[in-house]
């Protein structure tokens, strides 16, 4: 789990969403692509592929690259081309912002924060818990890298389960 | 050790010695030198009878006025004010004088005359409110207790029940048991209203908004045909009306001069900044800025104008505007009531104003964030708790 690549991937984000492209790609890896269905199913980004160096061709209907295009198909990962997947992230705007806001590291490389379910309770409740500050504003969500899977940390709540602090949305 | 040491001090020892304290100590082996028994303390020592606070005065000191005394007073003051003298003179107890009407020389006196037993509502702490009367045992009655108190009310009234008699004992009836006090006067998590019905806290009361009104009236009457070129173009450029117009809030914040250097010379003019608002979510005109509740903002929001970099931080109800005044002005002006500002690096009055504008600006709607991510987002608070938390 390398972190310092993770930053590098949140980063890029911001750069991307400030440029405001549509369609962005990010080094594969599983870490990367759990955290990017995180951010899909939390409605941050509208698709995410997993595709070689130039973008996947753009789903007929919704316009970006879809995982589940039955027409144009996903490119099976193998052996030989593994090296060369990127994930290809659709990026979302609405009325002229995009909406993911600012990605931020909460761990860094040479700091990693865990979080225990008490500390997460706070945390959503607003208030601060050790090095994590609480989520105060409507939209905001934070990463955390659980034993079953990257998880948002009201989902992480509902499950009663603390760990390893990945990243904060606003 | 000192082997040095004569023998008879040996002896000496043993038998009494004049003085009480040695000067040498005994525990000669002791690694740690013992403190001498005479030497004086650094600080004099403050003994508590030097010090009391009871007067040297006695009861018997005050003594009421001589006759020869209430003839001269008589000369200098009238008779009414000779009957308060007297009045005065008898209400107040000698010996409550002698020890109550005393200056305290103590260092820990207080450096002001006040009367402490008033309790002052701003200066005082509060008294706090009496323990609440819940009880957390109580049980509804069940049916055979309840057939119980009707077989006592029976029982125990008379012959002939008038219905006043079933109606006082259907007020009386309790209906769970456990604290009296808890049914009749249940806590409640409720803050109590500070306000009554249709008052708030900017507004004046309701007799005061009645006289003002006339007061308007009578005023609106004479400005009507005074209205200037510059308001006449503001009703027209806002589409407000006067009224509108003359209920904005406004506050000059920020003013000073400057001056144009040209090759004519220095040209002077002066600087304003002023915030207006209706009080109630306008701020500026025609700026309508979110408030969460009508009272705060949506989130934590920042803003940077320059190097003036600030935090708005929204804040429970009741928490009050605890902010630096410029920002205060415009929280008042807005009609927001409780938030907490921090405005770091650069404390510019005129970027800090700016950059607040900024900042309450750039709340997120949380309804966008919603339609923005498909996501359904409710406010906890208002459907979950009815705004009781």
């Amino acid at each position: 789990m390398s972190l310092v690549n993770l930053a590098h991937v949140c980063s890029h984000l911001n750069n991307a969403t400030k440029a405001r492209l549509s369609l962005t790609s990010i080094p594969n890896s599983n870490l990367h692509l759990k955290l990017c269905n995180a951010l899909q199913n939390s409605g941050y980004i509208s698709s995410v592929v997993r595709g070689g160096p130039t973008p996947p061709p753009a789903h007929p209907i919704l316009g970006y690259p879809a995982a589940n295009d039955e027409v144009e198909g996903i490119e099976p990962v193998t052996l030989d081309n593994v090296a060369s997947r990127r994930l290809w992230l659709g990026l979302k705007y609405w009325r002229n912002e995009s909406v993911l806001g600012k990605v931020r590291m909460v761990s860094k490389p040479t700091r990693r924060v865990t979080i225990d379910v008490e500390g997460l309770r706070r945390v959503v409740r607003g208030e601060d818990s050790g090095y994590v500050g609480g989520l105060r504003s409507p939209g905001e969500s934070l990463f955390l890298s659980t034993d079953r899977g990257i998880l948002e940390a009201r989902e992480c709540v509902e499950k009663k389960l603390g760990g390893l602090v990945l990243c904060r949305v606003l | 050790m000192s082997l040095a040491r004569p023998a008879r001090c040996l002896f000496c020892s043993l038998s009494r010695t004049a003085t009480p304290g040695t000067r040498v100590p005994r525990r000669q082996f002791h690694p740690t030198p013992a403190p001498l028994t005479n030497r004086k303390p650094k600080f004099p020592n403050v003994k508590s009878p030097e010090n009391s606070t009871r007067s040297a005065l006695k009861a018997d000191d005050f003594k009421s006025y001589t006759e020869e005394e209430k003839a001269h007073l008589a000369k200098e003051y009238s008779a009414a004010q000779m009957e308060a003298i007297k009045a005065g003179e008898a209400s107040i107890d000698p010996k409550d004088l002698s020890e109550q009407s005393i200056r305290r020389t103590d260092p820990y006196r207080f450096k002001y005359l006040d009367d402490f037993s008033v309790i002052e509502p701003g200066i005082d702490r509060n008294v706090r409110a009496p323990e609440s009367n819940s009880d957390y045992n109580f049980k509804l009655k069940s049916e055979d207790q309840f057939i119980e108190d009707f077989g006592r009310f029976f029982a125990e009234s008379n012959e002939d029940i008038k219905p006043a008699d079933f109606v006082r004992f259907a007020e009386s009836l309790r209906l769970t048991e456990g604290k009296e006090e808890n049914e009749l006067n249940p806590h409640s998590a409720l803050v109590p209203d500070l306000f009554g019905p249709g008052q708030t806290i900017d507004e004046p009361r309701v007799e005061e908004r009645k006289s003002a009104a006339e007061k308007g009236e009578k005023e609106r009457s004479l400005e009507a045909e005074e209205l200037t070129d510059a308001l006449k173009s503001l009703l027209l450029a806002t589409g407000y009306t006067e009224r509108q117009v003359r209920e904005l809030r406004t506050k000059t914040l920020v003013s000073h001069s400057v001056v144009n250097q040209t090759r004519l010379g220095k040209v002077r003019r002066a600087y304003r900044l002023s915030v207006a608002g209706n009080g109630n979510g306008l701020l500026g005109i025609g700026e309508a800025c979110p408030r969460y509740e009508n009272r705060t903002i949506f989130g934590d929001v920042t803003g940077k104008v320059g190097a003036v970099e600030l935090q708005l931080m929204h804040r429970p109800p009741g928490f009050g505007l605890r902010t630096q005044h410029l920002i205060y002005e415009m929280c008042r002006a807005a009609g927001i009531h409780d938030l907490a500002a921090r405005v770091n690096r650069s404390r510019n009055k005129m970027n800090t104003v700016k950059a607040a504008y900024e900042a309450l600006m750039s709340q997120r709607d949380p309804e966008e964030v919603a339609r923005a991510r498909g996501k359904k987002i409710v406010d906890v608070r208002k459907v979950y708790y009815a705004g009781k938390v």
